[in-house]
Order: structure tokens, then sequence, then C-alpha cells
């Protein structure tokens, strides 16, 4: 019973805040278009927080994701400008993503930064290029063609009448993507397996700096699909919008490994942490609660979340020993 | 000098005779070993020490009072310590404050006198040779070794009572690295030289070879045997422990005609500690590598599986050169059991299944990326019933086996790649006697299967019973290669000084 407890404590809390929703919202929460709203809310957080569990499955961070989608967003809008061709565009923007990507894993595992550190320092340098790049302003309005922005404001009907979002169906696909390459492919077991013992890893024949490396070029492309699927959706892009993916993301995998057996990051458990900031967001909007006190409980949520998974791990006791 | 004398102690847990009629002296100024399989009786007697238990019968003798029984309380007022190889620190407090977590601190007008906490710690640390270590760092900035030395030194804080004078440790390495085990040795032999005495615990023979002024052996309850080590033999001391004789305890030797072609090709070697090594080895032969710490054993293999650099020289396997890093010799047929298996071995929170498989996702995997589960869970059953692995099931996290069981785990992870080169670096360190048998058979039948095995260990009798050849290391050299039939430890033993006994003798 108290093992049920441990394991599913979190997940019950989780729907503990769904049916409070339900309850105090009767007529708007537990709609489907609702429901389909918010899936389109976190879908750009969907996409960072996946690709950072990438990362954080082998006791790594990527600290630059939320810039990283603002230089994305900027480079495809500034080359919209230019004249070049939506998929072009798109495509050379998730090109900056893997290069920015392949640049964190080559500071952190050939140089041997710490990523903290590493990450840190090329957040401000993707946040620079940004500004650099757009003057400093936002691009919007005609440079950005209409085709692009129509994208995220559509998405194949449902029976019913309602509109499946684009950008739904997008942020399913990275996770599907996810899932598959860190729970079905051996390149993926590796990665937990280096977050388990990283030397022992190596001594096991897995090639340790290949894999940190490659990592996290996942990561800079995920950040990058996040900030096209911003930009999109805003048909606009300015240097700082990606500003606060990256702490959300982070917070969604820790939330996420809250419900995990083991307290290891698994892509499906982020998505489910994603949800939870997705919906307290969206109830807390609708029962018209003030946005700085929304941060304030949203804060006190996720500590409350993870600290009592710490304590259902260890016992209270163990905790006080500690 | 005082001493404690256990006279026909006897303790029983419903039918059990945990100890039948035990009698023993401790002195101080000695070390004394107290050898035994799990069950033979060694935590009992602890616990009677430590006034956690009474006897049934019998009487303990401390400094000529003697009693039926102790309390905690006697136990502690008479001198004795407990080390635990379990610690709990207190992490966030420095050292001088959990050398002094039962004593009153020291205070100058009612507030605590840092200075005098952290100089009287200091006069403790120095007294066992541990300058090096800081009574202001916080106790979490210490590895788990130098955390023990730490509650060896708090016991030489103050106090009123009688000093104390004989120190009860029970698997204290059982926790550390080669290194930090180095330097409580030299810690113990500290202790002993300042006039206390040790009960040293341990099934690890080198160790107890190494420190040991006695050695006593329990058995089934009851002292088999009680002696100076200068008496007695690790060979012997195995066979009173196990009650077998060794040539029961070691598969059979290989005879000529089950060795088989060459299979590995070492020459002029180097890499890292290793400065040369020169050999050859058959398929069906188990090479031993001897020496002492530091003379380049666990170097040697590490170079042949590439996790250390190797500068120059050829290595071959099967006539093709080897690759250079574990990445490409694990896929060549090269299979590794590392020394220190939990730091550099196992994952330990994670499965059985999961650390067995590891090496192999590639071969097991469907088009070599995409997860097999099922066949997966197979090889890691069918290896580990292969290694006599006990555990609940293949997904058991592997930090709730026992020592004998997670290295069994690391024996069915290098041989489910089905390798052709065996590597071994102290296979049965911290593994109790009953595993080790098992794992001896183990390397036998590999041995039989034609599998060829480098075995590099400090236990003396393991090497002389196991290999065919041993190759002694000096210095980082691979000096010499000695046939092991027919050898004995003190022979073995003379060759790895023998450079430094020919200098002394022509100087």
């Amino acid at each position: 019973m108290i093992t049920v407890m441990r394991r599913f404590g979190g997940l019950a809390g989780m729907l503990a805040i769904v049916l409070f929703f339900a309850i105090s919202l009767p007529d708007t929460f537990m709609t489907l278009r609702n429901w389909l709203n918010i899936s389109q809310q976190v879908s750009m957080l969907t996409v960072v927080a996946a690709a950072m569990t990438v990362v954080m499955v082998m006791g790594d961070f990527d600290l630059s994701v939320g810039s990283m989608a603002s230089l994305a967003g900027i480079v495809a809008a500034v080359l919209f400008m230019q004249g070049w061709s939506i998929p072009l565009a798109l495509l050379a923007a998730l090109g900056v993503g893997l290069l920015g990507g392949l640049f964190n894993g080559i500071m952190v595992s050939l140089v041997g930064i710490l990523p903290f550190v590493a990450t840190l320092a090329t957040l401000t340098v993707f946040s620079g290029l940004a500004y650099v790049i757009s003057d400093g302003r936002t691009i919007f309005g005609r440079d950005i063609p209409a085709a692009f922005g129509d994208f995220a404001r559509g998405g194949p009907n449902l029976p019913g009448g309602i509109a499946l979002p684009n950008l739904t169906l997008v942020a399913a696909l990275t996770v599907l993507v996810i899932w598959i390459v860190l729970e079905q492919t051996s390149y993926g077991r590796r990665l937990y397996a280096i977050g388990g013992n990283r030397e022992a890893a190596r001594l096991a024949g897995i090639p340790v700096m290949l894999l940190r490396l490659s990592a996290f070029c996942f990561t800079g492309v995920g950040a990058a699909i996040g900030g096209l699927m911003y930009a999109s959706r805003v048909a606009s892009a300015n240097p700082t919008q990606g500003d606060g993916l990256m702490l959300t993301a982070i917070a969604a995998v820790f939330l996420g490994m809250t419900l995990t057996r083991d307290g290891q990051p698994r892509v499906l458990a982020t998505l489910v942490g994603v949800f939870v900031l997705g919906v307290l967001d969206n109830g807390l909007t609708q029962m018209r609660v003030d946005s700085y006190v929304r941060e304030v409980m949203v804060g006190a949520i996720i500590l409350a979340a993870v600290g009592l998974s710490a304590i259902g791990r260890n016992g209270l006791a163990g905790q006080l020993r500690r | 000098m005082p001493q404690l004398d256990l006279d026909r102690i006897s303790r029983a847990f419903g039918a059990v005779q945990a100890l039948n009629g035990v009698s023993l002296s401790l002195r101080s100024g000695e070390v004394h070993a107290l050898m035994g399989e799990n069950g033979a009786g060694k935590s009992t007697l602890i616990r009677l020490l430590a006034g956690l238990d009474r006897p049934d019968g019998g009487q303990i003798t401390i400094s000529a009072t003697a009693t039926h029984g102790l309390t905690p309380a006697q136990s502690k007022a008479s001198g004795l310590r407990f080390i635990h190889q379990e610690l709990h620190p207190v992490p966030g407090l420095s050292v001088a404050e959990n050398m002094h977590l039962d004593l009153p601190y020291p205070k100058r007008f009612g507030l605590v006198d840092w200075a005098a906490l952290n100089r009287a710690a200091r006069k403790a640390l120095d007294r066992l040779g541990l300058g090096s270590l800081d009574p202001r760092t916080p106790m979490t900035a210490l590895g788990s070794g130098d955390q023990m030395l730490v509650r060896i030194a708090a016991t030489l804080v103050g106090g009123d009572g009688t000093p104390p004078w004989l120190y009860v440790m029970d698997e204290p390495t059982a926790a550390l690295t080669t290194a930090e085990s180095e330097r409580l040795f030299e810690v113990i032999a500290g202790l002993v030289r300042q006039g206390a005495g040790v009960l040293y615990v341990s099934h690890r023979m080198p160790e107890v070879v190494r420190l040991a002024d006695r050695v006593t052996v329990l058995r089934d309850g009851e002292v088999v045997s009680s002696r100076p080590l200068s008496e007695t033999s690790a060979s012997q001391i195995i066979e009173e422990m196990t009650g077998r004789q060794l040539d029961a305890i070691f598969p059979p030797r290989p005879t000529d005609k089950t060795v088989g072609p060459m299979v590995l090709r070492i020459a002029g070697l180097a890499a890292g500690r290793l400065k040369s090594a020169t050999f050859d080895l058959r398929a069906g032969e188990v090479l031993g590598v001897a020496g002492i710490a530091g003379s380049g054993r666990g170097a040697l293999l590490q170079a042949i599986l590439g996790a250390i650099p190797r500068q120059v020289g050829q290595a071959t396997l099967g006539g093709q050169p080897l690759r250079s890093s574990p990445v490409g010799t694990w896929a060549q047929g090269i299979a590794y059991v590392p020394r220190e298996r939990r730091s550099e071995g196992l994952m330990l929170r994670r499965s059985i299944a999961e650390t067995i498989v590891l090496p192999h996702l590639g071969a097991l995997a469907r088009a070599a990326l995409f997860l097999n589960p099922t066949r997966q869970r197979q090889v890691a059953k069918e290896r580990g019933a292969e290694v006599l692995l006990k555990a609940r099931s293949v997904q058991q996290a592997c930090q709730d086996l026992s020592g004998g069981n997670q290295q069994k785990v690391m024996f069915a992870r290098a041989l489910a790649g089905t390798p052709r080169v065996l590597l071994l670096d102290e296979p049965t360190r911290g593994v109790d006697i009953g595993a080790r048998v098992e794992i001896y058979r183990l390397i036998g039948q590999l041995r039989e299967a034609g599998l060829a095995v480098i075995l590099a260990s400090s236990d003396l009798p393991e090497l002389i019973g196991l290999s065919t050849r041993i190759a002694v290391m000096r210095d980082g050299h691979l000096a010499e290669i000695l046939p092991a039939d027919g050898l004995t430890e003190a022979r073995l033993l003379s060759r790895f000084y023998h450079r430094h006994q020919e200098e002394s003798l022509s100087a």
C-alpha cells in the first residue's frame, strides 16, 4: 500500500489538480476544445522539454535552449526577409539549431567544460547572436510569409468541427521520435548508462564522448523547432521570445522524474510534467487568478511535488537523517 | 598492558548455535584477524563485545575484571571501540565537529570555542598521521575512506575513563577503494605502534595476510584455529574457513592437451603505468598477473582493453591488430571485469538486465539500433543462470545485491558477448568465500570451453590455484612468467621483490 502511494502519489496529485479545475470550471474546463487549446499552448514547451530530456538522461543540462529557440526564430525571419522560400529558411534555422547543439556538445564532451557552465555561456552567445542578426528588432507583419503564420493557426479537422492544431501534431511527433530514440534504440539505452555511471559505461565499451556530443545536437534541434513553432504562432520573431522556455522545460523534466519508479528522466513522464504546468496555467487563467500570483502558485506546486516525491522515496525519517 | 579474554563463550538463537565455546585472547599492540564464512559467528561475537547482546554461557575478562556479559556503556568504559563498514557522518558539519558528535564541545564564555575544538581534532588526526586532513573542512568533501579515518581519529579525542585500546573493525574496507584501503592500513599500523589492539574482521585474504599478527578462524560458531600468522598461510586459512581442501576449491589445472591455439599476442606494450609487457596467450589458458600494489597489474589489463592509451608496442587478437579504445576492443571480443565494481562497473540503481546487456546493446538490437527487450531479458536470464546469480529477478536493482552477486553480474555481462579473451581484475575482491568458490568454478569452466583468461589478483592462493602461468609485474614491467604448477606462495611472493633483493645483495 505504501509503495503504491509512493509510486502513484505524484500521479494522484496531478489528477487531483485536474479534478479541482473540472469542478471549479464545470462549463469550460473538461471540454475537448479546452484540452486541444492546452495542447497547443504547451506544444513549444513539449518539444523543448522532450529534447531537454535527452541530455538530462545523461545527467547533463542544456541551459541554452531558450536563447537557441529565439535565435532559430530570428534566423528564419531574417531569411524570409531576404526572400528565401519557407522550407529552405526553416531548414537553415534547424541547421543553426544543430550547429548550436554540436557546439555545446563539443564544449561539454571534447573540451570537458561542465554542462552548466558551457551552456550558460552559449545561452549568452546565442542570445547575443539573435540580437545582432535582428538588430534587436521584432520582425513581423509583411516580412513574415502568410503561409508560415497560418500553419500555427491551422490543422486537420476532427469530427465535430474542431481543428486539431498543427502545433499539437508537431509536438506529438517530436515526443514520439524522442521516445523511440530513448526507449527503443540501443543509442538511448547507452545514454541512460552514461547517466548511471559514466566511467563504468566507458569501460564497458560505450563511446561516451561521441554519445554525449550527439545528444546535445538533439537538444539544439529541439530548441530550434520550439522557436520556429513559437514564431509561427505569433507570426513574428523577436530575440527574447524564447527566454522563459529553459526554466520551464527543466521544471517539466523534474516534475516528470517524480513519476518514474527509479527517478530517472523519461520522455513520457516529461510530457506529463509539461501537461501539469499547462493545465495549471490554463485553469488558473480561467479562474482569473492574477498572473503574478499564478507564478507563485506554480512554483509552490513544483516544490510540493518534487519534495513529496523525495520524502516518498526515502521516508521523512530518511530525509531528516541525511 | 590491557587484555581481553573470552572464555568458552556460547550464544544460541533458537536451534542455531551461533557461538559454541569460543575462547579468544585480544591483546594491545597486535592486529588479531577474525576470519570465517558468512554465518560462522563473527557478527554475533562482535555484538557481544559491543554489549548489544549477552552470551548464554562463558565469561568475558577485561584487564582482570570478569563478567558474564557487557552493556554498551561498560564496553565503551573498558576502552573498546567499534568501526563498522557503514558510516553515519553528519555531512554538513566540519570534520572537527563530526569528531565531537558524542562529546561536549569545548566552550568559552558559554559559546563554542572553535579554536579549541579544531585544536583537539587536529591533535587526534596528527596522532594517526593524518596531517593532510583539515579539521575545518566539511565532512561531505571527504571520500568514504577519509570519513572512516576521521571516525577512527574521533575515538582519540578527549573523553574520560579508560582510553581506547581495542578497536574492533568489521569489514572496514568493504566500501573503500584500493587507495583508500591503503591509507586505512597505514592508520591501523600507527594505532598498533601506539599500543592499541585491533580485532580485524574480514574475509579479504590479502588484507589479513598483510595486517594480522594473529589469525583466528571461526567455522559454524567454533574456533577452528587461533595462531600467529607466521605459523599459518593463506591457503591453510581458506581450508580452515571452508572445511575443504584447497584442490577442492580450485578447479583442476589444465593439461597441455586442453590448451588451444594462440589468441592474444602482446609485444613491447607500454601505456600509462605499464612500462613494458610482452607475452602470448592461448585459448584455454589462464594467465595470472601478480605483483605488489602499483606494480602495473591493473594497468596491463586496461592497456589491453584500450581504456588507457597505448603508447608503443603491438597488440594483436587472432592476428588482427587490437583496436585502441574499449568501444573497439569489446567489439573484437575482449571482455573486462573491472576492479572497483561499484565505481567502474555497475550502475547501482539500474537493473541487473540493463547492466548485463549494456556492452552488447548493438549486437542484441534489431538492425543494430532498435531494442529487443525480450531477447535482452532472455540473455540476462541465461547468463545470470550460467554464473549462478542469486536474485529475485533480472529486473532487480544492482544495489540490492551482495558483493558476490554483484560480481556475478559483472561476469554475466562480460560473457554475454561470447568473448575470446576475458580480462579479470581482482575478481573476488569483497566477495564472500561461498560465492568465491562458485566464481573459481566458473573460471575453470570457461577455461575448459576454450576462453583465454587474464587474471590480475593480489590473492596468491587464487593466482596459483587458477592460473596456468603467472606473469610477475615489477615497477610497471612484466618481468617474468612462471609456470603456476608447483609454485608456492612464498616463492611467488619473493619474485615480487626479486630485483630489489639483487640490488641489496650487490650493494
